[in-house]
């Protein structure tokens, strides 16, 4: 082997960082792009049954119902503020304010949880009535498993803050959840529009 | 940006003693050492131990799906032969398959890349060690899943492409199919895992210096292929775990033409995963034969800047080409032309490829070695398989061999000379950093002859048989049909084949007890995995190596620059910045888990269950969350402080 | 006759004028290449200089350049060639007839049903497994699936086309040489996709109408008192559950039609020849042949099969 010769020492760099210049940052967005990609190819996927049908929805079902799915949809714009305050206090460590942010953050993200379960039957079919249903419950339902991981995300890293004092990376890990939460309420705005809204208009 | 701040120039500048070297090396033996012992074994996290392991996997699964061929080659040999019935030939075929794609070809590749994708950037780990574990674990459950349902009798039989609506619930009711989604969905987590760990380890961990265009080919390959299974195995995660799995399992109609589901829309996906995937498997072989050939002819590769752009461009257009799979369905005849224009256009990139690799070889003095031997044996194959890929673009030619023996003919020229010569040429190249030991010549010798002569003497005649009009997937035909002379030939290459991988398997066991030894860098070759001992202790490098150039073991000539002051006292690996890997911080790195293994098998209970009661998934996702919970308080326990935070205000010192 | 090597119809032809060409030249190109590799790893060995690892000379990375460039700059001119090709080709073998006998046919796992448009449809004729067309005519196929996918393939007439279910696929040709040309499904289909195969039997016009105007006609009524018996024996032992004799109450499409078997060269989808021994052997045991087949064992005693093989014998 050759002898080596010392070019710098890397002692002083920082030990945590946040954003882009992170490893977990990094992962996040592996999952974001995934999981997007995964409901682009779904919802190309829903268009292209439609061809398959005279009319959209298929005759004899009704529309989608509007008012759980864009009740749940401002809730999530609203979810936004915890899931902004929260980041932004970990980027302080601001331990205090971390755990604030992350209680409301968290009763807010169950309680949108615990809506989609009436936002799948405003759908008003069924998965099973004909592939149009199949279409639209795999989509939502496929989003739903997005928000099963943000709470279990969100709830488990409120009470990691509870139990005892974390280090560094997980200020860190803070930041990123709520990264990995704007996704799931950007990704659902088209979702949202294509699924519900759609029907009424192609 | 000057050259001065591209480079970490920090003030000391001193020689290491030998000493000084041994010194640091002793305290990170202590921190990186993995447990002892078969426990050891399970919580290994090390990209390495992982890497090594799933070599050996897929070599099985590799050896497995080999004596699948052997026996449908045999029924084969003649007419009306009765080796297998329709039922188990169509099993044995699908597995034969569904393994050589989803359990060999795809994952030896990521393989390849976990294992060294880290030492060739002079990273310490890959990212993310212990979802890299998770990965392997996944993929042998569904390794173990697959081949227990074969053996079981309930193996799947609707082909590797499980079209629709053969395999949905009216055609194919029991378990068989459902083993298959399942497996897909193993394999296809497994590689997503490992893309975005390459893709994470080659944008953050690079050596400080290794700008993108100082990086080795290899990796660049590596990285490409990382992108193409991101946007490729979502497609049959839709297609697969979702669409057919619920069409099987609730009685949804994805595919039902009869409640306006759709049975083409399955081609569509499926093939829009799997063309890519043949250059998933492709191209990392490719990124093989750069090193190989530059070692051999002692020569710099020619056109580095074309073999990447090669590289590129053949990922993008990878993603037009899936209609050709479906030039015999009604769709419209001017979509067809375009996708027949794509595929054509894609043979550019590789054609260029190999004249680069020529154009090396002639500046050179060629050594003939196993491993070069094995590049122009993959030049030999590939150029056949290239060249009837390129019929088969042609919609006309195609609607003709669509289907029939000659795609076989092709596809196996593609992927054994394509993907499999360069893969054991790698395995000879490198087999020396991971055990230590060099492959003995002379039966290396002797297994590439028998290998490139059977590859020949098995898939030559399928062209003709095809144009003859046998059609794939048949396990039988009638003696008028006239195709038992040929069948039999190919059979006759089938076992030499098969002679030719037991040559090999001899020459590895021999030599990773007894082969010579083959210290650090054997083949006098340049990149920075040799750089290290072979093989490699678990933090690859001692000292953080600084890269100054795209060859860094030939073009530093006397002292091999590197960078001190990575923490001895606890597991760290140097983050770089994305495009100039300049230092940028120090990542803690988890220590061994055993809960990878545990997450990977409440997946495993997840899926499987599913197959056969919903409540089984709830189960498993219950499980699921201690396990989540346990990686996270396992990196808070491990953590070992003081943590550095640069921004001014931040005041927290922790644990 | 079973090969893509023997066009017998002028699509065929032109696939296989451009696949000779396609091999000419691409056989050509894989020579060019392997001579090189030999080339410039052989004929320099021995003459083993000092590594150059760090520069290569100008003048030689000057040749290099202009070799790699123009193999490149031919691969793209031969692919643009083929690709002109191609689609000239693939032009012509759009050109749809305007007026063309059209021939609907089913696949089934596993056999084919084909029934000849004809306005009036008394004159209409269901068939399996053999079809007649006639020679210098075009001849267009509807294809559709009863079940999986399957794919229509006579490859000495024209290429492939898949039968998908909820699709309509067209194909045609036009045989300009008499002959029997077998085919063969090629889309895997399930455990009997390996003997799913079909003759087309090109013959002159006159020979073909003659052939279609017997087909339309019922067979003639049974005369002995042992094919009456065998009719009997069809009718009751549940074969009509599944299979069509015209002129009589069997009128399913489960399996093949039968109405015109003895004119029928194969049986069981072209698994076996049609003799007295073959079909006695299908109506026992028709698992041993093609195991998996939709077509259950017939529990009959031997006067009872050997009645019905002799009513079957008189369906011409």
């Amino acid at each position: 082997m050759k002898p080596l010769r010392v070019a710098g020492n890397v002692a002083e760099l920082p030990s945590t960082v946040f954003g882009a210049r992170s490893l977990m940052w990094w992962a996040t967005l592996g999952m974001m792009v995934i999981e997007g990609w995964t409901l682009a190819l779904l919802v190309v996927s829903y268009l292209y049954l439609r061809q398959n049908f005279a009319s959209w929805p298929p005759l004899r079902t009704p529309h989608p119902s509007l008012v759980v799915p864009t009740t749940n949809l401002v809730l999530m714009f609203v979810s936004c503020v915890p899931a902004y305050m929260s980041a932004r206090s970990a980027k302080q460590f601001d331990t205090v304010r971390v755990r604030r942010w992350l209680v409301v953050f968290s009763i807010i993200v169950v309680a949108i949880t615990v809506v989609r379960w009436w936002e799948l039957w405003a759908l008003n079919t069924r998965w099973d009535t004909n592939a149009y249903g199949s279409a639209a419950w795999t989509i939502v339902g496929l989003h739903t498993t997005l928000l099963a991981l943000d709470v279990a995300d969100t709830v488990g890293l409120t009470l990691l803050f509870f139990i005892r004092e974390l280090p560094a990376k997980m200020y860190t890990d803070t930041n990123d959840n709520s990264f990995y939460w704007y996704f799931s309420v950007a990704v659902w705005i088209p979702i949202y529009l294509i699924v519900y809204v759609g029907p009424r208009i192609f | 940006m000057t050259s001065s701040q591209r480079e970490p120039m920090l003030p000391a500048e001193t020689t290491l003693s030998e000493e000084e070297v041994a010194r640091e090396a002793a305290a990170l033996d202590r921190v990186w050492a993995g447990r002892p012992g078969f426990w050891g074994w399970l919580t290994a996290v090390d990209h390495k131990s992982i890497g090594k392991r799933y070599l050996v996997t897929t070599f099985a699964m590799f050896l497995a799906g080999g004596i699948l061929a052997a026996f449908m080659r045999t029924q084969l040999m003649r007419p009306e032969n009765t080796v297998l019935g329709p039922d188990r030939y169509n099993q044995v075929f699908t597995v034969h398959g569904t393994t050589m794609m989803f359990l060999f070809a795809v994952p030896v590749m990521t393989a390849m890349g976990i294992y060294f994708v880290p030492l060739m950037v002079g990273a310490r780990n890959i990212a993310f060690p212990r979802a890299n574990a998770f990965g392997y674990w996944t993929y042998f459950v569904g390794v173990v899943f697959l081949y227990v349902s074969l053996i079981a009798n309930t193996g799947p039989d609707t082909g590797w492409f499980a079209y629709v609506p053969l395999s949905g619930p009216q055609y194919s009711p029991g378990h068989r199919v459902d083993v298959w989604a399942q497996l897909v969905t193993f394999t296809e987590i497994a590689a997503l895992i490992a893309a975005v760990n390459v893709i994470v380890t080659v944008f953050k961990l690079r050596s400080p210096g290794m700008s993108l265009n100082r990086l080795p080919l290899f990796v660049w390959a590596q990285l490409v292929v990382s992108f193409m299974i991101v946007f490729a195995m979502p497609a049959v995660a839709a297609g697969s775990t979702l669409m057919l799995g619920l069409d099987r399992t609730v009685n949804s109609h994805w595919f039902n033409p009869a409640e306006g589901g759709d049975a083409l829309l399955w081609q569509h996906i499926f093939w829009f995963f799997g063309h890519p995937e043949v250059y998933i498997i492709f191209l990392p072989a490719l990124g093989f034969i750069t090193p190989i050939v530059e070692t051999f002819a002692r020569r710099k590769v020619f056109g580095y800047t074309a073999l990447v752009m090669s590289n590129i461009t053949t990922a993008f257009f990878a993603f037009g080409l899936w209609v050709h799979h479906m030039f015999a369905t009604p769709i419209p005849e001017l979509g067809q032309s375009l996708f027949t224009a794509a595929s054509m256009v894609i043979a550019i990139p590789t054609g260029v490829q190999i004249f680069c690799w020529l154009a090396t070889l002639w500046a050179g003095r060629a050594e003939l070695r196993v491993p070069l031997l094995f590049v122009l044996g993959f030049i030999f194959t590939f150029v056949i398989g290239g060249i009837s890929g390129v019929m088969l673009a042609s919609v006309a030619f195609d609607k003709q061999a669509h289907d029939t023996f000659f795609v076989v003919a092709h596809l196996h020229y593609v992927l054994l000379g394509g993907g499999v010569m360069p893969l054991f040429g790698a395995f000879y190249f490198w087999f020396p950093k991971i055990t230590g030991r060099m492959l003995d010549e002379t039966l290396g010798k002797l297994h590439f002859w028998l290998f490139v002569i059977g590859v020949n003497v098995t898939f030559f005649p399928m062209h003709v048989l095809g144009l003859e009009g046998m059609p794939r997937r048949v396990y039988t035909y009638l003696e008028s049909t006239g195709w038992g002379s040929l069948n039999l030939v190919a059979t006759l290459g089938a076992y030499t084949i098969a002679l030719s991988v037991i040559v090999f398997l001899v020459n590895a066991i021999r030599s990773w007890w007894g082969g010579e030894v083959a210290g650090a860098n054997p083949w006098n070759s340049s990149g920075l995995e040799w750089a290290t001992t072979s093989p490699p202790p678990p933090y690859n490098f001692v000292h953080v190596p600084v890269t100054t150039s795209r060859h860094p073991l030939w073009d530093t000539t006397v002292e091999l620059p590197v960078l001190s002051g990575l923490r001895t006292d606890r597991r760290e690996v140097l983050v770089t910045t994305t495009f100039d890997a300049r230092p940028d911080y120090r990542h803690e790195d988890p220590a061994p888990s055993i809960w990878p293994l545990y997450l990977a098998l409440c997946m495993g209970l997840t899926f499987i269950g599913g197959i056969f009661s919903p409540y089984l998934v709830v189960v498993g996702l219950a499980l699921t969350l201690p396990g989540l919970f346990g990686l996270a308080w396992q990196s808070i326990t491990n953590h070992r402080g003081p943590d550095h935070v640069d921004a001014p205000q931040a005041l927290a010192e922790t644990a | 006759m079973h090969s893509a090597f023997a066009p017998a119809s002028p699509q065929a032809h032109l696939v296989a004028t451009l696949w000779w060409w396609m091999l000419g030249v691409g056989g050509a190109i894989w020579l060019a290449v392997i001579a090189t590799m030999l080339y410039v790893t052989l004929a320099r060995r021995g003459r083993r200089g000092p590594d150059d690892l760090q520069h290569v000379p100008d003048a030689t990375r000057r040749r290099m350049e202009r070799v790699v460039l123009g193999a490149g700059s031919l691969t793209v001119l031969v692919l643009a060639a083929f690709l002109v090709f191609d689609f000239s080709v693939g032009h012509a073998l759009a050109q749809h007839p305007q007026r063309a006998l059209t021939i609907d046919i089913t696949g089934h796992q596993w056999w084919w049903e084909a029934e000849y448009e004809d306005p009036d449809p008394s004159k209409r004729l269901t068939t399996a497994n053999e079809i007649h067309v006639p020679t210098g005519e075009p001849v267009q196929f509807k294809l559709r699936s009863a079940d999986v996918i399957h794919s229509f393939w006579a490859p000495n007439l024209n290429g492939k086309k898949d039968l998908i279910p909820g699709y309509l696929s067209t194909l045609w040709f036009e045989a300009d040489t008499a002959g029997v040309y077998r085919g063969q499904c090629a889309e895997f289909c399930g455990l009997q996709h390996a003997k799913m195969a079909f003759y087309v039997v090109a013959e002159p016009r006159a020979k073909f109408q003659a052939w279609l105007a017997a087909g339309a006609q019922s067979p003639p009524p049974p005369t002995d008192s042992t094919q009456l018996y065998g009719q009997r024996v069809f009718l009751s032992s549940g074969c009509a559950v599944c299979h069509t004799i015209g002129g009589t109450a069997a009128q399913a499409f489960v399996g093949p039609p039968l109405t015109h078997v003895m004119s029928r060269a194969t049986i069981a989808a072209g698994a076996l020849a049609n003799t007295r021994a073959n079909l006695m052997a299908w109506i026992t045991n028709p698992q041993a042949i093609k195991p998996g087949a939709r077509m259950p064992a017939v529990p009959l005693t031997g006067p009872q099969l050997a009645a019905l093989v002799d009513y079957l014998g008189t369906l011409k």
